[in-house]
């Protein structure tokens, strides 16, 4: 398998080809690598990655991008720590990973907000997202940036890593002085040295490889990570361009990873499941034929949402197919499964955890500095903080979760409810040698997940429900579908089983006038799985669940559709929640040809998604899909031929004439069957309250570990 | 003493229980993101000390968290776990120093709040999401209801044992007991939903568990909200009733008071300079007239007099200063010394206090650039330090960052000049100032010329500054702060001086229009890529006099920024009420003659999302847009060899507080 082939890399070898890019987690404490990070890292290595690359750090203190920045002065007893780590947790000669140290300056992508100094940057071009009008940098600057990577590139040298990667991609000083977007001095610093086109504006970059290849030496790895398509055609690096500075910078380095994006793109590098796995790769293809041209030992990596090993595999020149690239990112598939490599070495790739490519818990570039990690593996980002369910699993031997390791006594579980939280406590408490049970309500495993996966660009959230059903049976749980839990059962069983209630949502306060009241307590009867409507409105009722429900198919094999289910006519998406539900409805409805329009009570819609970067995109696939976006507005009454909307600050309402509503609100917890069992046993998921996956598998998983007793 | 005269009642003391107040002025509680780790820092301590130390009457603390499940933002205090208690006793032990009594602040924030950082279900009374987390919460079960009234009587433990004088409940704003209290988040139908009484009986029980763990030699408070402004939320008549049952409890001090729920009125408990100060009076009002206890207002009070004629007029018994004691940690000293013209003011900008909050940085604050840095104690020594040889030092440009270096230089003992063009100090803050509702900005403007001529700096206006003329002054240094000049996008055409009707010159500047250089008329587009209060500032002023205002962005919101310093809400409904018309996602890529000669310029939009354009006809464009920093004179005087620094926009142009520390910065190591 070309993936698992060793990788040369300047005159050191990497164990295969699978890469764990830099990216941001958090981790540091104050602007030094941490434990965390230490943990975080020899995980992946614990786990098979062949190269690791150590999250940016700033190489000039004049760099503060985020409040959690490494700044590589204080980052060597990190990267120590680290590299021996890694080195220690790789399992035998030989396949040590390589640990290459992230080097950075944001330059005008930075912020002012830590440090309170001016940004630097080639020209006063500000930001798009901070609109901070940075400092065009005076020379001594210049040749301050280019010996701070310098002396960053040592210090990781010093402190064992085995390279850097230096970045020159979406956040990066260095792609600024390439781009005619961000550099737009007169000066010595748009040109190029040796001889290459001026037009490239290669200088910058060029001094500082140099300088740091000078620093590192002829052995150590030199690794760049280069934006080769700005998408942003009018000024900045377009593909050719970037194929002609990819090969002019191979003169200096040993690989270069290649990346899109700019200033104007800030999602477009690490985008979510709207955007293709593997959409890089016709880019990649392209620098590595020039690259390979000039210089043909300098690795070329894909990146770009790789994350099956299949596409990974095909990528590297697998299944016959031309090579396009040497080795692969595979970052955020090793956060959503740290086992990644050594799964697929021991045979096992079928057992890969998937990555579902939402960016709900990984992608954490925002203010409130989440720490990295994955709505499917909540221990990812938490390896000090978690118990491993598995621990004591030797991966070695038989890879992944589950050898039927007995967890002091065995005993009999029932699991009520095969949403994620139920499938993942009923895998969990299985693997650790538990006899388990678990009964489902409807005719199919996964819940809402399954449902949610039915919107428009989500279709890879559905995942993550096969591969806890597909864990569940091979851990032999027991599975019942089509089985309704009465509460005298669980009074039965209860006295010889532990019982955990995973039992999901029920349909959430409609508190608009025309439907029926809110409800102030109690347990309303369960959703019917279908419309409603009331009154004297002659508006059609859905939420947003049922509706998509309808796109899944039956266990008889039909799809009923949304269209049939809903009414002709226009339809309104009400959104008071401002994640990706709505946003993927009203791009599902609009794609049906109907005429959709979006009403939230925000001033931008779908709030909630800047921390999956899909914020900007989302609006944008909205306006182009023709969907009227009524902002600031809360939904007031459903009249008899539209809805009543009020804008939230002037108090104005107006009726948008529609035969539909779509209900995108908030859900109860289903706790009928917790509350008629005496409020005692314990549940997880959406039964505690309706949230996103990760809280459902994270307390799904906690349950099964609390059958062990506490401290398990 | 002029205190006397001038302030008798802010400078009575007054008794809280078993705590002595000196004075009436309240440091109340408020966020700082000092907090690392769940523990509070030096920090802490020193920014409490230093409000200490200028006389506050009382202090009270941030909040402490009363359970792990209580995790809304990163950098809060985990008063649940006892290793907070060292640094309790360093901020009582910092505090005590000045003899000013202080005390904690302790809550949980129940569904305001969600699990990013708990990794716990969120706890609320009902299955409510909150309107700024969006997380639905875990309806409380009765027995975790009793575990958070054990976490609150826990952490009044904690604070005990670490000097604290007193207790506050925090009960308004961001409150599990708000969450109770009221009925747009209280749902339940068991003891503790429904009537009030029953709505208010986990504030009672908590208020008899802290008391026993505190015993009678601490003070308890509890702070209530007098009017959440929100859909079924608590009202004036509810919090009355409320207050009433608390001071029937016979176990409470003194009741605070506050308006607005933070996760959805936010903009109305820390409001700008667009609200008039006094604005929630009514509620301190409303309550003491019911009840016998110390009452507290607050609702921006930034001066003295201001608050002593609310007590004087029976509103409170004391009065909440937050920003003003941020703004000038002397306030209180400075007022009782009869130096009340010496204070630095606040501008309710919200720019670096408030605005840095949300976005989960350190509290500072854009004209004081020692807070939020007081725990770099030398630094603020050596600032102060007089130097052993003063030097001359000649700055040019009278706007913040040029008066903040002279200010700076001149505490530290150099001889300083300040050289401005213009006749009056000020800079873009002066034209910024001018605008309806904006005028409080200017009062940094003040502020610094008062401190300037208290440290003996001199001030030179009308004179043009260059090379020749700053040599002329034999300077041992000069600081260039000479801002910026206004540039004009690629696609504004050029003016041609022989029309006066061409196009370009129906483009002007928004300095240009506030400066009265230009007086647009009919029908107004402003185009903005600054996202804060130029263009809407501007837009307001042309509303006002008449014109069909337009504001185009290419950013999502117009008036982005202004999210953060919560004048967006407010902006809405002005913009909204004057008719002004909002274009998002919109860049203007040409601007031309109209068709047919018709009069005024055509303008050509592209929505970029779509990439739909359309031709938009005005009589003038009124640009907001990144300026170019006016470097040219620092790079003359590097050039002719004059030992030179430069701050402000002349480094690159940015907002007030950029140039204030950057001033500060220089002005300090000369």
């Amino acid at each position: 398998m070309k993936l698992l082939e060793p990788l040369r890399l300047g005159n050191r070898t990497a164990p295969n080809r699978i890469v764990f890019g830099a990216h941001e987690t958090n981790l540091g404490r104050r602007r030094a690598l941490s434990e965390r990070h230490v943990a975080y890292y020899e995980r992946r290595a614990l786990g098979g990655a062949g190269v690791i690359v150590v999250e940016d750090a700033s190489v000039h203190p004049s760099d503060w991008p985020y409040e959690r920045a490494p700044l590589a002065s204080a980052c060597a007893p990190g990267w120590r720590t680290i590299v021996d780590a890694c080195a220690a947790a790789a399992r035998g000669e030989g396949v040590r990973p390589l640990v290459l140290a992230g080097l950075n300056h944001a330059g005008s992508q930075g912020s002012s907000a830590f440090s309170q100094l001016p940004m630097w940057a080639p020209s006063r071009v500000p930001d798009v997202a901070t609109r901070e009008v940075p400092q065009a940098m005076e020379p001594d600057e210049i040749a301050a940036v280019i010996a701070g990577f310098a002396e960053a590139a040592r210090g990781a040298l010093a402190a064992g890593c085995d390279g850097v990667d230096v970045n020159v991609g979406q956040f990066s000083l260095i792609r600024q002085f390439l781009s005619g977007l961000t550099n737009q001095r007169s000066d010595e610093w748009t040109g190029s040295d040796g001889g290459h086109d001026d037009g490239l504006r290669l200088r910058f970059a060029q001094r500082v490889l140099a300088a740091v290849r000078d620093a590192i030496g002829p052995d150590a790895v030199l690794a760049i990570r280069l934006s080769c398509d700005e998408l942003a055609p009018w000024a900045g690096i377009v593909a050719d361009v970037g194929a002609l500075v990819a090969a002019a910078l191979a003169e200096t380095v040993d690989a270069i990873t290649v990346v899109r994006g700019s200033i104007f793109s800030t999602g477009a590098t690490r985008p979510d499941g709207h955007t293709e796995p593997g959409f890089n790769l016709g880019l990649v293809a392209q620098i590595r034929e020039a690259v390979t041209a000039v210089r043909p030992g300098v690795a070329v990596v894909a990146q770009g949402s790789i994350v099956e090993w299949g596409q990974a595999e095909w990528a590297l020149g697998g299944f016959d197919d031309p090579a396009r690239a040497d080795a692969v990112e595979m970052t955020r598939a090793q956060i959503a499964d740290p086992d990644l490599g050594a799964k697929v070495a021991a045979g096992h790739a079928d057992r890969v955890r998937p990555c579902l490519l939402c960016n709900q818990k990984c992608q954490v570039r925002d203010g409130r500095n989440p720490i990295v990690s994955c709505v499917g593996e909540p221990r990812s980002g938490h390896e000090l903080d978690d118990p491993d369910p598995c621990a004591g699993v030797d991966i070695g031997v038989d890879i992944g979760e589950g050898t039927g390791r007995t967890a002091g006594a065995p005993r009999d579980v029932l699991v009520v409810g095969a949403g994620v939280a139920g499938l993942e406590c009923a895998r969990v408490a299985a693997a650790r040698g538990h006899r388990v049970r678990l009964v489902e309500r409807s005719s199919g495993l996964g819940g809402s997940v399954r449902t949610a996966a039915a919107g428009s660009g989500r279709s890879r959230l559905a995942l993550i429900a096969d591969w806890l059903e597909a864990e569940c049976r091979r851990l032999g749980v027991t599975i019942e579908t089509s089985s309704e839990i009465e509460p005298g059962l669980v009074e039965r069983i209860a006295g010889d089983h532990a019982v955990v209630l995973c039992t999901g949502a029920r349909p959430g306060l409609r508190p608009y006038a025309g439907t029926s009241p809110p409800s102030t307590g109690g347990a309303p009867a369960r959703g019917s799985g279908g419309a409603s409507s009331s009154g004297s409105s002659g508006v059609v009722v859905w939420s947003a669940s049922d509706l998509l429900a309808t796109e899944r198919r039956s266990p008889t094999g039909t799809v009923r559709g949304l269209d049939a289910a809903l009414p002709e006519g226009p339809v309104v998406v009400w959104d008071p929640v401002g994640g990706p539900v709505a946003v993927s409805i009203a791009e599902l409805l609009a794609s049906r040809g109907r005429q959709v329009t979006l009403v939230c009570p925000d001033f931008t819609v779908g709030t909630q998604l800047s921390l999956t970067g899909d914020l900007a995109p989302a609006n944008t696939r909205l306006l182009q899909a023709g969907v009227a976006l009524v902002k600031r507005s809360v939904l007031r009454s459903l009249g008899t031929t539209g809805v009543v909307v009020e804008e939230r600050y002037t108090g104005l309402t107006t009726v948008i004439a529609c035969a539909a509503l779509v209900d995108c609100g908030t859900l109860l917890p289903d706790d009928a069957l917790w509350r008629a069992t005496g409020e005692r046993h314990p549940r997880a998921g959406d039964a505690v309250a309706p949230r996103t996956i990760h809280e459902a598998i994270l307390e799904g998983r906690r349950a099964a570990l609390a059958l062990d007793g506490p401290g398990a | 003493m002029p205190t006397v005269a001038r302030y008798p009642r802010l400078f009575s003391p007054l008794r809280l229980g078993p705590v002595t107040v000196e004075n009436r002025v309240v440091f109340s509680a408020h966020l700082t993101n000092y907090a690392e780790d769940g523990h509070a820092t030096d920090q802490h301590a020193a920014y409490y000390e230093a409000r200490a130390a200028g006389g506050a009457g009382l202090i009270i603390t941030e909040e402490h968290s009363v359970h792990p499940t209580d995790w809304p933002y990163e950098k809060l205090i985990h008063g649940f776990s006892p290793s907070v208690i060292p640094g309790y006793r360093q901020i009582t032990d910092a505090v005590h120093a000045h003899g000013t009594p202080i005390f904690a602040q302790i809550n949980h924030n129940g569904g305001q709040a969600s699990s990013m950082y708990s990794r716990l279900p969120v706890w609320a009374p009902s299955s409510v999401p909150d309107p700024l987390f969006r997380e639905v919460p875990k309806e409380l079960e009765v027995r975790e209801i009793a575990e958070i009234v054990a976490g609150y009587a826990l952490v009044a433990g904690h604070c005990r044992q670490g000097g604290f004088d007193g207790i506050e409940l925090q009960c308004s704003h961001s409150s599990i007991v708000r969450g109770f209290l009221s009925l747009a988040t209280n749902h339940r139908t068991d003891d503790y939903g429904g009537t009030l009484a029953r709505r208010a009986r986990l504030l009672l029980e908590i208020v008899a568990a802290v008391r026993e763990t505190i015993g009678r030699d601490l003070a308890l408070g509890v702070r209530l909200c007098g009017d959440e402004l929100i859909e079924h939320g608590t009202t004036i008549d509810d919090a009355v009733e409320v207050a009433r049952m608390v001071e029937a409890t016979g176990q409470v001090d003194y009741v605070n008071t506050s308006i607005g729920v933070a996760t959805a009125t936010l903009y109305m408990i820390e409001a700008s300079m667009h609200v008039p100060p006094g604005y929630a009076m009514f509620i301190p009002s409303a309550i003491r007239k019911a009840i016998s206890l110390p009452v507290v207002g607050v609702g921006r009070f930034k001066d003295p007099l201001q608050a002593e004629r609310a007590l004087d007029a029976g509103h409170c018994d004391l009065v909440g200063v937050v920003r003003g004691q941020i703004a000038d940690a002397d306030f209180v000293a400075k007022a009782r010394s009869g130096h009340v013209d010496d204070t630095r003011l606040c501008l309710s900008c919200n720019q670096e206090c408030v605005g840095r909050m949300g976005l989960n940085r350190w509290l500072g604050c854009i004209e004081n650039p020692r807070t939020g840095r007081e725990a770099e104690r030398g630094r603020w020594a050596s600032a102060v330090a007089l130097v052993d040889r003063p030097q001359r030092v000649v700055v040019v440009g009278a706007g913040p960052a040029g008066m903040q270096a002279a200010i700076a230089a001149a505490n530290r003992g150099h001889r300083v000049t300040v050289i401005e063009r213009d006749p009056v100090p000020g800079g873009q803050v002066r034209l910024a100032a001018t605008v309806a509702n904006r005028a409080e900005l200017g009062d940094v403007i003040r502020n610094q010329v008062t401190e300037c001529r208290r440290a003996g700096v001199t001030m030179r206006y009308g004179e043009e500054a260059s090379v020749d003329s700053l040599r002329a002054l034999r300077p041992d240094v000069v600081v260039v702060a000479t801002g910026s000049v206004p540039e004009r996008p690629w696609w504004v055409p050029q003016v041609d001086p022989s029309l006066a009707e061409a196009p370009g010159a129906l483009v002007v500047d928004v300095t240009d229009v506030l400066a009265g250089r230009a007086a647009p008329t009919g029908r107004v587009a402003v185009f903005d890529e600054l996202g804060f209060h130029q263009a809407t500032s501007v837009a307001e002023l042309l509303a006002d006099r008449g014109c069909a205002v337009e504001v185009i962005t290419p950013g999502m919101v117009v008036g982005q920024d202004l999210g953060i310093t919560l004048d967006l809400e407010q902006w809405w409904m002005r913009a909204s009420a004057k008719g002004i018309a909002q274009t998002t996602d919109t860049l203007v890529m040409g601007a031309g003659p109209c068709a047919d000669g018709r009069p005024g310029l055509a303008l050509q939009l592209v929505h970029h999302p779509t990439g739909g354009s359309e031709l938009r006809e005005v009589d003038w464009l009124v640009l907001c847009v990144p300026a170019a920093p006016a470097d040219g004179l620092w790079r003359a005087c590097r050039d002719a060899g004059i030992r030179v620094e430069r701050v402000g926009d002349c480094v690159a142009p940015r907002r007030i507080h950029a140039a204030v520390v950057e001033g500060q910065r220089v002005g300090e190591r000369l």
